[in-house]
């Protein structure tokens, strides 16, 4: 997704996400990253049901002051943010996108 | 008239470096000629399943490449469908008989995954979920690994049930002298492996393999002489699902096996528990639970306890016995060769010629192959003639 | 009037203790922490820059904003924008959704870029050019390690949405006026970054009295001359903090008392978040000032130059912290809501691993 025009063009997308409050119905935890992704591993990476949709994202941000209950990370409350996704090449424009927080 | 499939033939899976894609498909598609007993002039189109070639390799225009690679001067169709392309490509065969264009096709499927580093392929491979996907950082492992825990969130299914299958299938392993791998694996090896995408572990998922498998089809008509070795396809059918996973309407079951089972139950006029023995997709150790639940052989949320208990395990089954070849984990999965290979394995299982991993009285099989997190999904059933 | 309609503040969750950085020196620790006046500071995720700090900050100041299309300016100052050309207002203000119609511009000065931005727009406004504009800081700050700057140097951004007390519907007006600006610059290179190079570099002890010392002093006297206030005619007082000892010597030297200066002190908790710092403490004190109260102001950018304010918190003030303390986004909230990293994971947030 390094190509300028299709981050431009994504614009709308990322930002209709913005900002959206949602509960997390099922994640994993991925130790063995895909290419431009290494420098963020491990990471969460967790499906939300937000209000009329579902997506999937990274789960970023640990939540604070508690341990991961025993049904794990499903039914957290996390709310989409934006943050660099795919790790740039040290030329190419910087891509961001949706992730989601614990939210607080 | 009636579909057969005359010829089958596959190359070993496994970390082949010295071998290449060309020197693979010559054996296979040389190999299932043989087996078929006829001239390569008696081949009127050539389907091949592949999916990586492109994007790993820079070679696109497959059809073209293995028909001159194999001198076969015919219509030539490279059909692609993710991991489910070996099997796409013969339901695409199918079709291209059942139009009355052709009458004798070959279909060979075939991958070369180990010329690049495994970070790539893992990139590459996720070329078949969606971009929400890949930009969420998700991997093959990740995206069944959050079925898996949905599935055991719902079902009480349980790390070791999963880790069962694996066992189940490096067993069958050690019987196919085609397979990758050849030890046996205990449940608590498989429960000690590295994480690769909690609760999956490196155990719980097929590896990276190369290879190629190819059979020859032909139209028979009434009265026209079928041969003991032929082999009927009496269904042929595909479903499709939304792309991403998180579009799914549920985690747990994939709604597209379950279409294309339906379809294909009653295109051959028989209902799951007539299967003698089946080829499913178990890319991971979690995919091959689904299958037995959603291709109808047990009851949502059952098929892992009987699984771990031995039932569909060659030698003490009572009735179905699954992935005889070992499976994507035993065997190997070079993605677009595993479609072809299931039906491959269904073959010989049916004439009587599968050796030491032979199931005892098999009169129908079923191949089922999957592409990504379920978007797609093949159901091929085979009677013997 | 011009003055402050809104705003925003965003702190990253992470911490680090300086103790644990002084240790993998082999330095003592409990000396670093009593030189700088500093015990622990704010670290960027992996995936956290300049670029989305400003976003966070300017989506809490305009995120009950109906009129974000009449946003006419959105000025990013930083030290760490994420390109050398392409600016990160436009790519805040896609995201924010504030339409077409505004000047954006990115603003480099050290650590007064953001309040630089800040006159700027109050100048746009009072002439009546445009009615409201967008002022950032915001930092991802960058240090050599093993430097001294490696202690102080954290991450944190601030948004004020300005505006004129001629609001449109809904407008709920100013809730702390600009009563007076000015500011004091000179050519003085005592910290300084070459295009191209990864981390600063700054001529030691010449960064206080030359520096910081030379220019604060003088943006707070021109400040007093030009508004004839003293010290015991303020209620609080905000400075720039690179460390927790420059702000607290500055404020006594000017006249002002500990209680004056204490709301302000985010870089007790948090280090240095360069861009976002007098920002952060000017926040930090709107958060609980009172309506009437006056708030002295002065940032400090090294290069160099300081900024000076005077600010008068208005009866809107309190409606705004009612809301702001309910969405638990105080500057105080987000300083209390932290996970330490050790030195390696600070590492690898940082990029430098």
């Amino acid at each position: 997704m390094n190509s300028p025009v299709k981050i431009w063009r994504n614009q709308g997308k990322i930002a209709s996400l913005l900002g959206k409050k949602g509960v997390i119905i099922s994640w994993t935890m991925v130790r063995v990253p895909p290419a431009g992704f290494s420098d963020q591993a491990p990471y969460p990476v967790v499906l939300v049901q937000l209000e009329g949709k579902r997506i999937m994202a990274q789960l970023v941000d640990p939540p604070v002051g508690g341990q991961v209950g025993k049904k794990g990370l499903i039914g957290m409350k996390v709310i989409t943010v934006i943050r660099r996704v795919v790790q740039p090449s040290t030329e190419g424009v910087i891509p961001y996108g949706i992730k989601v927080k614990p939210l607080w | 008239m009636k579909i057969y499939i005359i010829g089958a033939s596959t190359t070993k899976f496994g970390e082949l470096w010295g071998i290449s894609p060309r020197t693979l498909a010559r054996e296979a598609v040389g190999g299932a000629l043989t087996d078929a007993g006829i001239k390569p002039a008696a081949v009127e189109a050539l389907f091949v399943g592949n999916m990586l070639s492109g994007m790993l390799g820079g070679q696109e225009h497959l059809g073209a490449f293995f028909a001159d690679e194999l001198g076969l001067g015919v219509p030539a169709f490279k059909i692609e469908g993710a991991c489910a392309s070996g099997g796409l490509a013969i339901h695409a065969a199918v079709a291209g008989i059942l139009s009355g264009q052709y009458k004798t096709v070959a279909v060979l499927g075939v991958e070369k995954m180990t010329d690049h580093k495994p970070e790539d392929v893992a990139t590459a491979l996720m070329g078949a979920g969606s971009e929400e996907e890949r930009l969420a950082g998700a991997t093959f492992p990740g995206l069944y690994a959050m079925l898996a825990r949905a599935h055991m969130a719902k079902f009480g299914t349980s790390e070791e049930q999963l880790a069962a299958v694996a066992a189940k299938n490096h067993f069958h392993a050690t019987l196919n002298p085609n397979a990758q791998f050849h030890n046996a694996l205990t449940v608590e090896q498989v429960m000690r492996s590295s994480k690769i995408a909690d609760p999956l572990k490196l155990l719980d998922c097929s590896p990276i393999s190369d290879g190629a498998s190819a059979v020859i089809l032909t139209a028979k008509s009434k009265g026209q002489r079928v041969k003991s070795k032929d082999v009927e396809i009496v269904a042929s059918a595909v479903a499709t699902d939304t792309l991403g996973l998180a579009q799914r309407e549920s985690l747990t079951e994939l709604k597209a096996t379950k279409e294309a089972a339906k379809k294909a139950y009653k295109q051959a006029g028989i209902e799951p528990k007539d299967v003698d023995m089946a080829e499913v997709h178990d890319c991971f150790t979690i995919a091959e639970v689904l299958a037995m639940e959603d291709l109808g052989f047990y009851e949502k949320g059952k098929a892992a306890k009987a699984i771990a208990s031995g039932d569909t395990t060659l030698g003490k089954s009572k009735k179905l016995v699954v992935n005889p070849s070992g499976g994507l984990k035993g065997c190997g999965h070079p993605v677009g060769a595993t479609g072809v290979k299931q039906v491959v394995e269904l073959v010989e299982q049916l004439r009587g010629t599968a050796g030491k991993r032979q199931v005892s009285g098999v009169n129908v099989g079923l191949a089922h192959n999957v592409g990504g997190s379920g978007a797609t999904a093949v159901v091929h059933i085979l009677k013997r003639a | 009037m011009v003055g402050i309609v809104s705003y925003g503040t965003y702190i990253p969750q992470y911490r680090i203790n300086v103790s644990d950085i002084a240790r993998a020196w082999k330095k003592e620790p409990s000396e670093v922490v009593g030189a700088l006046g500093v015990a622990e500071k704010s670290v960027p995720g992996t995936d956290e820059d300049a670029v989305t700090i400003a976003l966070e900050a300017g989506i809490r100041a305009i995120g009950g904003i109906r009129e974000r299309g009449e946003i006419e300016a959105l000025f990013v100052g930083s030290e760490s924008h994420p390109y050398a050309v392409n600016p990160t207002s436009t790519i805040v203000g896609e995201l924010l959704g504030i339409g077409n119609n505004y000047l954006a511009a990115d603003l480099e000065f050290a650590c007064k870029a953001g309040t630089a931005g800040m006159q700027a727009i109050a100048g746009l406004i009072a002439s009546g050019h445009i009615r409201y504009g967008l002022a950032i800081g915001a930092d991802t700050a960058q240090s050599k390690p093993h430097d001294v700057l490696e202690y102080t140097s954290a991450a944190a951004g601030a948004a004020f949405l300005l505006g004129g007390n001629k609001g449109s519907k809904g407008d709920k007006g100013v809730i702390a006026e600009l009563f007076a600006y000015t500011s004091y610059s000179s050519d003085t290179p005592d910290f300084w970054r070459r295009d191209g190079i990864r981390y600063p570099s700054h001529a030691g002890r010449f960064t206080g009295e030359p520096a910081y010392f030379a220019h604060v002093m003088g943006a707070a006297r021109l400040i007093m001359e030009k508004t004839k206030i003293t010290p015991e005619t303020v209620d609080y007082c905000v400075f720039h903090m690179p460390n927790g000892k420059f702000p607290r010597d500055v404020a006594k030297r000017l006249g002002f008392t500990p209680e004056q200066l204490a709301p302000s002190l985010t870089v007790d908790h948090i280090g240095n978040p360069y861009s976002a710092s007098a920002m952060l403490g000017l926040a930090a004190v709107l958060d609980i000032a009172k309506p009437g109260q006056k708030i002295f102001m002065v940032s400090y950018g090294s290069g160099a130059g300081s900024d000076g304010f005077l600010w008068e918190a208005t009866a809107a003030l309190r409606q705004f912290q009612t809301v702001r303390q309910k969405d638990n986004k105080t500057v105080r909230e987000q300083m209390e809501k932290k996970t330490y990293v050790d030195y390696v994971e600070y590492l690898k947030q940082t990029h430098k691993i």
